[in-house]
């Protein structure tokens, strides 16, 4: 047993005055008799005499020594680890992710989270290490959050673990752990600790890798069912949306349940699911609605997980597209005939063909358009966002060069499952000549040459997407094949759906969300609203530069932001299979024994129960002395 | 003479109870008592042959006339009453409030008074372990200051020792009288071997127990250390209410006790506490009689 704070040894000398006190406490008074002997006769040889009788009288002492003794040990912090504790620098990350939110059953019926559970660790963590110690606490939510500065004083750390609230997001503890260690540098026996459920294996890893780091195991349970993912994607054609939906069942055993649709708070689809444990089950689902809304998916079952068992997607309304081509009056012909073919795509009346001369005197005025082809032809201004096809040429800022011709090429399509290869057979397409053409390694390379050349390939931004075709289509037998209209349409389809929207049409929780392009220069704010929530919150948040940062994403559930006269949306969900599987990782060694803690007395540690004892104690002596056992 | 033990007051309270005692008890008697002796009064007691050396004016010659024989008239004879007071002077008298040792010497300034006003020889030995010379044979009212004088000049001290008391105090006394013992008789044993020795002297006997209040009722309670007033001894000990009950129970008992062995050798007894005026004490005890029997 060590002292962690010896100078309480010096409050041994309370026992001195404690035998001074009580020795005038037993000083007898003086009482003449006129004989002694009759009252030693009455008193019995027994009072006197008997060696339990002279000794209980210091019975009472030696219980104030001892509630003395207990009450210097207890203030001086005794600890039961045989010597080996020394006082340590200690960080204490404490994860407050989704996966934190786990309920976890308890023996006496009332189920508590795993972040409740957390912060009784951190209690319990200050309360056996020495009083010496330095700490420091993080918080390891989506980012990083020192919680309490490096204090020695204990209560600090623990009310500010109390004060944690939940994220509802993911949680990444590598950055919290490199903060943790920033924070360290120059400390003496650095320490890190680290209060999670494993965060998905991530903690396990982290701890493995850095030796001063001690997992903190939270948690047993891993009866959770959850949605990782949602997603819609319009179907021009059929004026419908398919919604993608992946449910994980982290549990163990098998699972039987469904899944409810809802569409603007109406149920359009349930659908039954089976999941053995620890699999997954996933299925896209029609959902027939053109004019689109916001959906909610949700499981239809309680488990220990809440947050994971609803996702929301937001269905753009389907409309068709319009598509500009710009071309010389001679070359439009085949293209303008595709585009009138189909009509379930492109919106022939609200679809024109310029020559570049026009398209270059309009200027943004087109940059509306859903789709602008380039038929032998280039822009002087290619603009920043938009979605273009370039055939045979195209400006010097796409960052495909020209490195010389090729005569006759045979042409194949690359990637048979690709979207824009969809029914379409270019084997037996003949080509005059085509460009020799080196591409950025982030370019989709849809047909090549015999040699490997590309032919059609796909460069894809956050903001713009290019299809080039490395060929004169009017040199080439193309237009006179089926392969033509076809991979027009599929152009169509892909470009148009794969549009740049304002704002992307999902993001997971305590993400920003900034415009995925630049707002016209006439809005100067953007007014948002968070639906789905107990209460309806609304505001708006200034635009600058064209841009405008909304971070009011810490709870799941649609946003909706109107920018000007149009309104988008944005679904906030949690979405995350790591925070889903909530089986906790195990810890390689108990983290009790790696941090040296202080062993128990009685269940508790140490100086309370030495404190508790020395109540007990007052409360026994009082009692003697009263009943004269003692006195 | 001092103040505060006898005062004018007292020698008031000392007239009064001559007069009641002159009514009570020596009205009915001669100041000289007859006693079993055969003496020379004129009370005739018997009639004994005549032997050569006997005062021939006893001889009853009517006797002689009739019978033939001389045979002498024998009468009772009449002696003094001594009566004695015997002081207890230990330590342990000197307790109490009001205290037993200036309680006992006015019972005993009284009672020699009482005595010394009715013709008889009154005596107050002080005693301990050994009786005392003390003032014996006192006669007349006039003796009465120096024996207060004697009185309150008294110490108390050191232990009793009752049988050895009585043990030189009969070979002292031989002469039968009245013994008034004065005392608080701690030591009961004691007590009644020295009862017996005066009781075969034929003595008459007459215990007075002096007993305090606190002896009664001892008004103490808890961690004390009981010092013993003669011997100054000491014991720690732990005064409970279980044992103040035990105590008074204990005190009844020894009373009780010194009281019957009186009763059963024909022993005179009273027990004066202390918080009774030592007149009324008196006064009660010369109208239950048995002080002079």
């Amino acid at each position: 047993m060590t002292l962690l704070a010896p100078a309480a040894l010096w409050m041994s000398l309370i026992g001195a005055a404690v035998v001074a006190l009580y020795l005038l406490k037993i000083k007898r008074r003086r009482q003449t008799v006129p004989a002694l002997e009759f009252w030693l006769q009455l008193a019995g040889q027994k009072q006197v005499r008997s060696l339990f009788q002279r000794l209980k009288r210091w019975v009472s002492l030696a219980l104030w020594l001892l509630i003395v003794a207990c009450l210097v040990m207890a203030i001086g912090n005794p600890v039961l680890s045989l010597g080996k504790t020394k006082p340590q620098a200690i960080v204490v990350i404490v994860d407050n992710s989704a996966s934190m939110q786990t309920l976890e059953p308890s023996d006496d019926g009332l189920s508590r989270t795993r972040l409740a559970m957390a912060i009784d660790a951190v209690g319990e963590l200050t309360s056996r290490r020495p009083i010496s110690d330095e700490w420091l606490l993080i918080e390891a939510g989506r980012q990083p959050r020192v919680l309490a500065p490096w204090t020695m004083d204990r209560k600090t750390i623990c009310d500010a673990a109390a004060a944690i609230t939940p994220h509802l997001g993911s949680a990444d503890l590598a950055p919290a752990q490199a903060l943790a260690e920033q924070l360290l540098t120059g400390k003496e026996r650095p320490c890190i600790v680290l209060v999670s459920d494993g965060s998905a294996g991530q903690a396990a890893t982290l701890t493995a890798k850095n030796p001063t780091s001690v997992y903190w195991p939270i948690g047993k349970t891993s009866d959770n069912l959850g949605i990782v993912r949602l997603r819609v994607r319009a179907d021009r054609e059929q004026s419908a949306h398919h919604a993608y939906i992946n449910v994980v069942n982290a549990s163990e055993g098998h699972v039987d349940t469904q899944v409810v649709f809802e569409l603007d708070g109406s149920t359009t689809s349930v659908e039954p699911i089976s999941i053995d444990g620890r699999a997954s089950w996933e299925k896209t689902i029609p959902i027939n609605a053109p004019q689109g809304g916001v959906l909610r998916a949700w499981i239809d079952r309680s488990d220990s997980l809440v947050p994971d068992n609803e996702a929301f997607a937001v269905l753009e309304p389907v409309r068709k597209a319009t598509v500009v081509l710009v071309a010389p009056a001679s070359e439009s012909f085949y293209f303008e005939q595709a585009l009138a073919a189909m009509e379930a795509l492109v919106d022939v009346d609200a679809s024109r063909t310029l020559t570049v001369e026009e398209y270059d005197r309009a200027g943004p005025a087109h940059a509306g358009a859903d789709l602008t082809i380039f038929n032998n032809c280039r822009p002087a201004l290619l603009p920043k966002t938009g979605q273009f096809v370039f055939i045979n040429d195209w400006p010097a800022d796409v960052p495909a060069k020209f490195s010389g011709v090729m005569e006759g090429p045979e042409m194949s399509m690359v990637q048979r499952d690709h979207p824009l290869c969809r029914y379409v057979n270019a084997a037996a397409v003949s080509l005059a000549r085509a460009k020799r053409v080196d591409l950025p390694e982030r370019a989709t390379i849809v047909a090549r040459s015999s040699d490997g050349s590309p032919l059609i390939f796909l460069i894809e931004h956050p903001d713009r997407a290019i299809l080039c075709l490395a060929f004169d289509v009017l040199e080439s037998d193309l237009p006179f094949r089926n392969a033509f209209p076809l991979l027009l349409r599929n152009t169509v389809s892909y470009l148009v759906t794969q549009q740049a929207a304002v704002v992307p049409d999902q993001c997971r929780i305590a993400d920003t969300i900034e415009p995925l392009r630049k707002l016209p220069e006439d809005v100067t704010e953007v007014a948002y609203q968070l639906q789905g929530q107990a209460a309806d919150r609304a505001g708006a948040v200034p635009v600058r530069n064209g841009t405008f940062v909304f971070d009011r994403t810490q709870r799941a559930g649609p946003v909706r932001f109107s920018i000007g006269a149009d309104s988008v949306y944005t679904a906030i969900n949690l979405t995350d299979a790591a925070e889903t599987r909530i089986e906790p990782d195990k810890a390689g060694r108990p983290p009790q024994d790696a941090l040296a803690l202080t062993g128990r007395l009685f269940g508790t540690v140490p100086w309370v129960a030495l404190a508790v004892l020395a109540t007990a104690l007052v409360g026994v002596e009082w009692l003697t002395y009263h009943r004269r056992w003692t006195e | 003479m001092p103040q505060e033990l006898f005062d004018k007051d007292f020698l008031k309270k000392l007239e009064y109870l001559d007069l009641i005692a002159r009514r009570l008890v020596f009205g009915r008697q001669q100041a000289l008592r007859p006693s079993d002796r055969k003496g020379a009064s004129i009370e005739f007691k018997d009639f004994r042959e005549y032997s050569p050396g006997d005062d021939p004016r006893t001889v009853d010659w009517s006797v002689y006339a009739r019978l033939g024989e001389l045979v002498i008239k024998l009468f009772r004879q009449e002696e003094e009453l001594d009566l004695w007071v015997l002081l207890d002077t230990s330590g342990s008298m000197d307790f109490g409030e009001p205290n037993k040792f200036d309680y006992a010497r006015r019972v005993a300034a009284a009672l020699a008074y009482i005595g010394m006003s009715n013709m008889d020889s009154a005596s107050v030995v002080p005693f301990t372990t050994e009786p005392e010379r003390g003032r014996p044979g006192l006669r007349g009212r006039g003796k009465i200051f120096p024996l207060l004088d004697y009185l309150s000049d008294l110490r108390c001290g050191g232990t009793t020792e009752l049988a050895s008391m009585a043990k030189a105090f009969s070979r002292r006394v031989r002469r039968p009288g009245l013994v008034v013992l004065v005392s608080d008789f701690y030591g009961l044993s004691g007590a009644c071997r020295a009862l017996d020795q005066l009781r075969f002297f034929k003595h008459q006997i007459y215990v007075i127990q002096v007993a305090a209040p606190w002896e009664i009722d001892p008004p103490i309670r808890g961690e004390l250390r009981l010092v013993d007033c003669e011997t100054n001894s000491h014991e720690d000990l732990t005064i409970t209410d279980s044992m103040l009950k035990r105590y008074r129970g204990a005190f009844e008992r020894f009373s009780s006790e010194l009281r019957s062995y009186g009763m059963r050798y024909s022993i005179g007894y009273a027990q004066a506490r202390t918080e009774v005026p030592f007149d009324e004490f008196l006064l009660r005890v010369l109208q239950r009689g048995g002080l002079v029997a």
